[in-house]
């Protein structure tokens, strides 16, 4: 039996009913480990996660199942959460900023200037701290930013200050300054993939075609590296509103964030109350993620980021 | 020709496989039959770090065979609420004064066990084979290990005059100069006490409204929050903080790391104390390896070398005529060694409480932005 040719696209010949199904089903069957583990590892710890966040503890820790909005009321009642999650987006738009422009820099360089073999070891080098432990090389910074530390020394041997600055670190700056170095290198790969596909000939046609080169860098370079951009946004701000390590290490108690807050009731073993803190942020990422899809087709990702 | 440069059949290929798992699992299998057949095995314990020290879980190793695979331990509620998820996947937990009765044996978590079975437990200090709150018909719910009550320590280069009180965490004076150790419910009765409230794990909501107050005071003048023990020694070290709130034993510790001399004391309101134990775990797989292990951790000469490298005082008094012979009398006196009866009779016993979910929402209340 012959196939016919569609636009261009080969389609089976019309079945029975029950053919047509199987037919679909096999076609659905390379998705099943995938859909396994979208289920598994995302939607049913949400949902656990989500039940958990209506029900209560009781005195002696155990979780007790009954329903209500008690945890979500604590939440949008009590303003300190409110406020927490505000400057930890804050937070997260200022890092994810800075990373972009940063990483930017770094990405149209070895793009446009160095050949692929050494922006290769370029890349390889901004990768290479991910070899070590991130505990260490957030320790590392408190030695670094500290009273102490090797910026205060650098710059006390300059003569830029005369004592010791204790504006660098356990407080929002130095969270800021670490989670900027810690996530850098994530928009930096993802940059760079958009840029190298890019053909920077299109610039110089445009400035001979009389545009400035800062129009020719927003109207052909920009439109063609946004899905990198947006992917290197998700890559960096999402992660952020969960971060719970690098506050704790150089936020000191100025400088926490939401999840230093939902910690607290983990460590305490006070679960519900922590899924429903939980579940704001899981709520707002997946919110965000929406938000990203309306300016991000999935094969923009998967073709040139 | 090696056997690498043979040509195999698929089949060829999984029979050879096939061989060699067999091999693998009769190895194992028989590996273990070795192990419960009393020659030893591995245990899971969850932990404080300073219950164990590398060299000894080594000797142990080597002697006996036991194999001890510890997991971190950060907290009391913690390590309950972890337990009664896991239960027979761990074999052994350490625990807090009264969350051994009223959180773990309550719940029917561990096996209680005649103490005086255990020869080493004969080293101990009798009184801490007696605790009332660790005694129950079935038997006693731990094996002592550590205590300590929760003191203030200054730098008095910074901090004049010599505070007594816990007042002095609050003073604007040391703004961003005080270090705590990352555990909101003990932060949240450490103020309690400051604010002269005995039973500070069940504290009324008229006098957690109170110890907000006190906790808004502190908060602009910690530094940090510290992971653990020894944050807290470094930033002394380094001068970065001037106070900090810890167990007995941080003076020396900040001497010994270079630092600078540090003073310590017990707050005239009152302070909380801790007292630890060993618990083994009702369903834990592998429990009939703790008492072995117990017998040989926690002989005398073991208990004086954790002490000198902790420094909180321990149960074993047969530890501290060791320290006595090695010249480490006058570290073990200034420590309260042998004092820890009355001493802890001065102190709030950690336990769980009931007004722990609120203590940790009004942390995070004033902690938070």
């Amino acid at each position: 039996m012959a196939t016919e040719i569609v636009g261009g696209a080969a389609v089976a010949p019309p079945t029975s009913v029950s053919g047509g199904r199987a037919a679909r089903l096999r076609q659905l069957a390379p998705f099943l480990p995938a859909g396994l583990i979208l289920v598994g590892l995302f939607f049913v710890p949400l949902a656990l996660m989500l039940v958990f966040s209506f029900w209560s503890t009781d005195e002696n820790l155990d979780v007790v199942p009954v329903w209500s909005l008690e945890n979500y009321a604590n939440f949008f009642d009590n303003p300190t959460y409110v406020r927490t999650l505000a400057k930890t987006m804050i937070m997260g738009a200022g890092v994810t900023l800075a990373c972009l422009v940063g990483a930017f820099a770094v990405a149209y360089f070895l793009a446009r200037y160095v050949s692929r073999r050494w922006a290769r070891l370029a890349l390889l080098v901004i990768i290479v701290p991910f070899w070590t432990s991130y505990l260490l090389r957030v320790y590392s910074w408190q030695a670094i930013l500290g009273e102490h530390g090797a910026l205060n020394e650098v710059l006390m041997a300059l003569g830029l200050i005369s004592e010791p600055s204790r504006l660098f670190v356990y407080n929002d700056v130095g969270t800021f300054i670490v989670l900027v170095y810690v996530y850098v290198p994530f928009a930096a790969l993802v940059l760079y993939a958009s840029l190298d596909r890019f053909d920077f000939t299109q610039l110089t046609a445009a400035q001979d075609l009389g545009a400035r080169p800062i129009q020719a860098f927003r109207h052909i370079l920009l439109p063609q590296i946004r899905p990198g951009i947006i992917t290197a946004c998700i890559f960096v701000f999402i992660p952020i509103l969960g971060e719970f390590l690098t506050p704790s290490m150089v936020g000191g108690a100025q400088g926490l964030l939401i999840a230093n807050l939902l910690a607290n009731f983990f460590k305490n073993a006070l679960i519900p109350e922590g899924a429903a803190v939980g579940f704001m942020i899981a709520a707002f990422v997946i919110l965000l993620l929406v938000v990203f899809r309306r300016y991000l087709r999935v094969e923009d990702v998967v073709a040139r980021a | 020709m090696t056997v690498f440069d043979q040509t195999y059949t698929r089949r060829r290929f999984l029979q050879a496989s096939g061989a060699v798992g067999v091999a693998v699992s009769f190895g194992g299998v028989t590996a273990a039959c070795n192990l419960v057949g009393g020659q030893g095995g591995t245990f899971n314990w969850m932990t404080w770090g300073d219950h164990y020290m590398p060299d000894q879980l080594k000797a142990i190793e080597d002697s006996d065979k036991i194999f001890a695979n510890i997991s971190e331990l950060s907290g009391n509620a913690e390590g309950f609420a972890k337990l009664k998820e896991v239960k027979g996947q761990l074999d052994m937990m350490s625990g807090d004064a009264l969350w051994l009765r009223d959180a773990y044996h309550k719940e029917g978590l561990i096996e209680p066990f005649d103490i005086n079975e255990l020869k080493v437990a004969s080293q101990l200090y009798p009184f801490a084979r007696q605790f009332d709150i660790w005694t129950t018909p079935e038997g006693y719910l731990g094996y002592p290990f550590g205590w300590s009550p929760i003191s203030i320590y200054y730098n008095p280069k910074f901090v004049d005059p010599a505070p007594d009180s816990w007042q002095v965490l609050l003073d604007p004076k040391y703004k961003g100069r005080v270090v705590v150790e990352n555990q909101p419910e003990e932060i949240v009765a450490d103020m309690g006490k400051a604010a002269g409230f005995d039973d500070v794990y069940n504290m009324t909501d008229d006098q957690l409204a109170t110890v907000k107050g006190y906790l808004e005071k502190l908060k602009p003048n910690v530094l940090k929050f510290a992971q653990q023990a020894t944050d807290s020694v470094n930033v002394m070290i380094s001068e970065e903080a001037y106070l900090i709130t810890g167990n007995l034993g941080n003076e020396d510790r900040v001497k010994d790391g270079g630092g600078p001399e540090i003073k310590g004391f017990i707050p005239k309101e009152g302070t909380v104390g801790w007292m630890d134990a060993e618990m083994t775990v009702k369903e834990g797989a592998n429990k009939a390896l703790i008492r072995p292990y117990l017998e040989k951790a926690n002989v005398a000469e073991y208990i004086a070398a954790n002490f000198i490298e902790h420094g909180r005082p321990l149960f074993n008094e047969a530890a501290y005529k060791v320290l006595v012979n090695q010249g480490e009398q006058e570290r073990a006196d200034r420590y309260l060694y042998n004092k820890s009866e009355e001493v802890l009779a001065a102190t709030t016993l950690k336990g769980p409480g009931t007004s722990t979910a609120k203590s940790i929402q009004l942390f995070n209340e004033v902690f938070g932005a």
